[in-house]
């Protein structure tokens, strides 16, 4: 997308992120009594943030659309229970088995891709996630129906995960683990190929891409990171049911990935920790203040504000937060001598 | 054996009532698509949206002359439909205008955040107390050589037939209808031919949104309550749509009611027979989208595109 002159990659204060990262539940837990809420959020969108990024190698970098990634969360979350609590394999095994199979689920739903594109696609996956839903209350022998189904606590290396502190460095060690993988894999061959697909299909394939390979790879690598949020879902929430991998998360990751700016592997990052906070944190203070003057079912007006951020972002700033970050670094790099209209 | 058979037929006239719903829906973007080539995914957003403003009309005008009569209906069709054309005109200027050369991928999710826009906006309005839909023809039948047909179910084919022979004799007889088809095959030579290109695009979507406010106005009494879990039948019309072949007017018709006799048969007497079609009578319209997109990806009356380099 943007490629500014200042494009350079500083990668300087990544270690300091990183520990930053690691430092900050110490730093909420001195800071306020209720820091585990605030942890449980956090996990959240590290989960999310895993299969954002996953999902934004798809949409973002190949630009096949996807509105079924609920469903690949769910097959990774019902999968791994499955085969932790029912087939009895340990959780490290798990954790690389259950992507490739959702990753395989994904080759699947690539293989219609092939032939079709744009909001063609957009419905089979849809359609996709109606099917996984279903298919799961289905199979209700092993998946405990439409009730739900129990997960056991993960287990890494004989340490027991047990409560959300434990949680957090679990699920952030596995985001950060992620976050390098995506930009390994869009900055490399494959990464290449797929911005190559994105922006001109014929262009990819005259000049010897193999479409139908770099699509079913961009499908497969975008299942393993669901799947692999799934895995971290299933054994962190402890209980999952359909319920929860609606049709609505769907969009709701579309929506992390477009306000975080398309394209872009730190913008999804952004975009789902804006989404996640508004969602838990923001939105609940506006909800008590206007339940005052109307009554509200819960959920209705988060859904109403999601759709209008969406609809703002899409209209007035289609390049995400990440787009409005590389802007604003632009514009004061070269501060004094910004020539008009530039930045339209 | 011929209790099968009286089954069948009967549900598949239910069937065909449905599928015309589906098939006005589909009607509503295949509009779209052909003149501005957005995708609305909103349609069946403004679909439960007619329906809610038809609901409130009436209870309006009931409340006035103190009672349901017919006229009681009349009047808040003729309402609703006022209100359809005012609806389509926001559309188009929340919508159609500032994405006009924006990619498919940002116009489908500006029409899906419009879509979940509506839908709560609508849920926080209306309360969450679902309402009762009050039917014209009340639980009235029809009895013919053993089959039950509902008054309710005819009048939406009725009224569905009426709908659709308005639109073709628009399209293919009018000025307007004429200047949309010009639109909808080359929107730059359209405009260089003197068409105004703008108020095309207005138009279409004031059709849309009247097609769909009155498809609301007749799905409303065929079901129990009315809450916006009804907007997620707008999403079934798509397969309808791409089987069909999407962009292709008669297309959405057939594709609509054929998909309506599947769904109504599969969740009917097929159900009793076989055990296992009733795990996966609400997804087969999703089965059947995807077996269509993969083997006929054109649908049945599209016609194949050629890729421009």
């Amino acid at each position: 997308m943007i490629k500014g002159r200042f494009d350079d990659e500083n990668l300087k204060w990544i270690p300091v992120l990183i520990i930053v990262v690691f430092l900050f539940p110490f730093l909420l837990k001195s800071a306020t009594f209720s820091y585990k809420y605030y942890l449980y959020i956090l996990n959240i969108a590290g989960i999310y943030i895993i299969l954002t990024v996953g999902l934004d190698i798809l949409s973002g970098f190949t630009g096949l659309m996807s509105l079924g990634h609920a469903a690949f969360l769910a097959i990774g979350a019902y999968t791994s229970a499955i085969l932790v609590d029912q087939v009895g394999l340990p959780f490290e095994l798990s954790l690389i088995i259950t992507p490739i199979i959702v990753g395989l689920f994904g080759f699947v739903i690539g293989f219609p891709a092939l032939r079709i594109e744009g909001m063609y696609l957009g419905l089979t996956t849809m359609g996709f996630g109606f099917i996984v839903k279903r298919l799961i209350i289905a199979f209700r022998e092993w998946t405990g129906g439409s009730g739900g189904l129990h997960v056991s606590k993960a287990t890494f290396f004989g340490i027991t995960i047990n409560n959300d502190w434990d949680n957090y460095f679990m699920i952030y060690t596995f985001a950060i683990l992620a976050i390098i993988i995506a930009r390994r894999i869009v900055k490399s061959k494959l990464g290449r190929a797929f911005m190559a697909i994105r922006d001109s299909e014929q262009a990819a394939q005259a000049s010897g891409i193999n479409l139908a390979k770099y699509k079913m790879m961009s499908f497969f690598i975008s299942g393993m990171f669901a799947g692999f949020a799934g895995v971290l879902f299933a054994h962190t929430s402890h209980f999952i049911s359909t319920d929860h991998f609606d049709i609505l998360l769907s969009i709701l990751f579309i929506v992390m990935v477009l306000v975080g700016g398309v394209g872009s592997i730190y913008g999804a990052v952004l975009g789902t920790l804006f989404i996640v906070l508004m969602e838990n944190m923001f939105i609940p203070l506006f909800e008590d203040g206007m339940s005052q003057f109307v009554h509200l079912e819960a959920g209705d007006f988060q859904v109403f504000i999601f759709g209008l951020i969406m609809l703002i972002f899409i209209i007035f700033q289609p390049l995400g937060l990440y787009g409005m970050w590389l802007k604003t670094r632009i514009y004061w790099k070269i501060f004094p001598f910004n020539p008009r209209k530039r930045f339209t | 054996m011929s209790d099968l058979l009286s089954g069948l037929i009967q549900e598949s006239i239910s069937g065909i009532a449905l599928g015309c719903i589906y098939a006005l829906i589909a009607l509503g973007f295949t509009l779209i698509y052909k003149a501005t080539e957005v995708v609305n995914f909103a349609q069946g957003e403004i679909m439960m949206v007619g329906a809610y403003v038809n609901f409130f009309f009436v209870t309006q005008f009931a409340g006035m002359v103190g009672g349901l009569n017919g006229w009681v209906f009349l009047a808040a069709l003729f309402c609703s439909t006022i209100f359809a054309v005012l609806f389509g005109i926001v559309l188009d200027l929340i919508i159609s205008r500032p994405l006009k050369d924006e990619p498919v991928f940002s116009i489908i999710m500006a029409t899906i955040s419009l879509a979940i826009i509506l839908r709560s906006l609508t849920a926080m309005i209306a309360g969450p107390i679902s309402l009762v839909p009050v039917s014209p023809f009340g639980d009235s039948t029809i009895k013919v050589g053993g089959i039950v047909i509902s008054v309710l179910d005819l009048a939406i084919i009725i009224s569905a037939i009426i709908l659709m022979g308005i639109f073709f004799f628009f399209f293919n007889k009018t000025r307007w209808g004429i200047a949309m088809k010009a639109t909808s095959e080359d929107s730059e030579a359209a405009q260089l031919m003197g068409i105004p290109v703008k108020n095309v695009y207005r138009m279409v979507w004031v059709f849309a949104a009247i097609v769909g406010i009155i498809s609301g106005v007749l799905l409303a009494p065929r079901m129990a309550l009315l809450d916006t879990t009804m907007s997620y039948l707008g999403l079934k019309a798509f397969p309808a749509a791409i089987l069909g072949g999407f962009g292709s007017i008669p297309g959405a018709v057939v594709g609509g009611i054929i998909l309506g006799i599947i769904e109504t048969v599969s969740m009917g007497t097929l159900s009793f027979h076989f055990e296992w079609i009733k795990e996966i009578n609400d997804i087969i319209v999703w089965i059947v989208l995807i077996a269509v997109l993969m083997i006929r990806p054109d649908g049945l009356f599209g016609i194949a595109k050629v890729k421009r380099v």
